[in-house]
């Protein structure tokens, strides 16, 4: 195309410089503008045909891209406060279920310490029943163990002076009143 | 054969050789104031069942204490018992005797243990009263036991009498410690 153009922009050189002056010196040539304009209407069609749409093409896919990638983030937005939500939900609820746990835990504790103290308490009274008991008893064993020692002692004594003081006739007395006795006992 | 039975036994054959001696009441009072004797001498007791000691050195210590103060037929009924190994049963042997000899005459023994002893008027009259308190005619045998201190206790069978200072005593001393 270039060597087709060729003679014309010579041609274009030569009237210019012909007629060179006035306005024409403002105004292009003639071939000039028709080179022009074919060539703008070549680099027209050119674009027309196969930039824009490509471009068009490009942009669309641009487009479509981000809105793929808006949509994406949308959804990710809304799985992510999904999530969210979520989360706070079995927060919320370990956090409840975790306070629940730690009032039975409480609960159990205060009735097992209540158990506790009261079977303590129980037991410990046993014990101060068992011991008064036992010091009851080891009192009354030993005043009754005392007791039956002055009685042996007073009674051996007494046997002592009795034997001692019994002589033939104090004992022909106790043999008579036995014999005398005996007659109240007749079958 | 039984313990019961053994004794029994023995005491029917002494009665028999009693008999036959005609010496039934002497040799059957005899026997019972050994008996008396053996039960209240734990040294007597020991030495006559101690089964170390050979029957010979018993039979010397028998006729050692009863020789001259019993008769002989005693003294020879006694070794015999020792003899065969029934030293532990002769107060059982010796009561048995008794009851059987009273019981030949219709009577039943009266065992009288007294501090002291007693004369023969006391002794009728004791007989009178526990003829009469026991409704069996009973014959007396008497036991001087100081641990009595005074009064009389009296054994009919299984029945007894106990009015000794030592049951009132007991009596007292049981009081005493119930309270």
């Amino acid at each position: 195309m270039i060597q087709f153009l060729a003679p014309l922009l010579v041609l274009a050189e030569e009237a210019v410089v012909e007629e060179s002056g006035g306005i024409d010196l403002l105004l292009p040539e003639t071939s000039e503008l028709i080179a022009g304009f074919i060539a703008f209407s070549i680099i027209f069609l050119f674009v027309w045909k196969w930039v824009l749409p490509a471009a068009d093409q490009a942009l669309a896919a641009r487009q479509e891209a981000i809105t793929g990638k808006l949509t994406q983030a949308e959804d990710a937005k809304q799985e992510a406060e999904s999530l969210l939500d979520d989360y706070k939900q079995q927060l919320a609820r370990a956090k409840g279920e975790a306070n629940e746990i730690v009032d039975d835990a409480r609960q159990t504790a205060d009735a097992l310490r209540t158990d506790l103290v009261g079977k303590a308490e129980v037991e410990a009274e046993s014990i101060r029943g068992r011991a008064r008991d036992d010091a009851a008893a080891e009192k009354a064993r030993a005043a009754g163990q005392i007791r039956d020692e002055v009685a042996a002692l007073s009674l051996e004594l007494a046997q002592k002076v009795v034997a001692g003081s019994v002589d033939e006739s104090a004992q022909q007395t106790l043999v008579d009143r036995y014999i005398d006795d005996l007659g109240s006992l007749e079958t | 054969m039984g313990a019961d039975q053994r004794i029994d036994g023995y005491a029917a054959a002494i009665l028999e050789v009693a008999t036959a001696e005609d010496e039934l009441a002497r040799v059957g009072d005899e026997l019972f104031r050994i008996a008396r004797a053996f039960e209240s001498s734990p040294e007597l007791r020991d030495a006559l069942t101690d089964p170390r000691l050979p029957t010979e050195l018993k039979k010397g210590v028998i006729d050692d204490l009863l020789g001259s103060r019993t008769s002989a037929l005693s003294v020879n009924l006694v070794n015999f018992v020792v003899g065969v190994g029934m030293s532990a049963d002769l107060p059982a042997i010796a009561d048995r005797l008794a009851e059987r000899a009273a019981a030949k005459r219709n009577k039943v023994i009266a065992e009288v243990r007294t501090a002291v002893e007693l004369d023969d008027e006391t002794v009728d009259r004791l007989t009178s009263s526990l003829s009469q308190a026991t409704g069996k005619d009973v014959e007396i045998k008497t036991v001087v036991d100081p641990s009595v201190v005074g009064g009389v206790v009296a054994r009919v069978g299984d029945t007894v009498i106990d009015g000794s200072l030592s049951h009132r005593m007991q009596e007292i001393r049981e009081t005493l410690t119930r309270r």
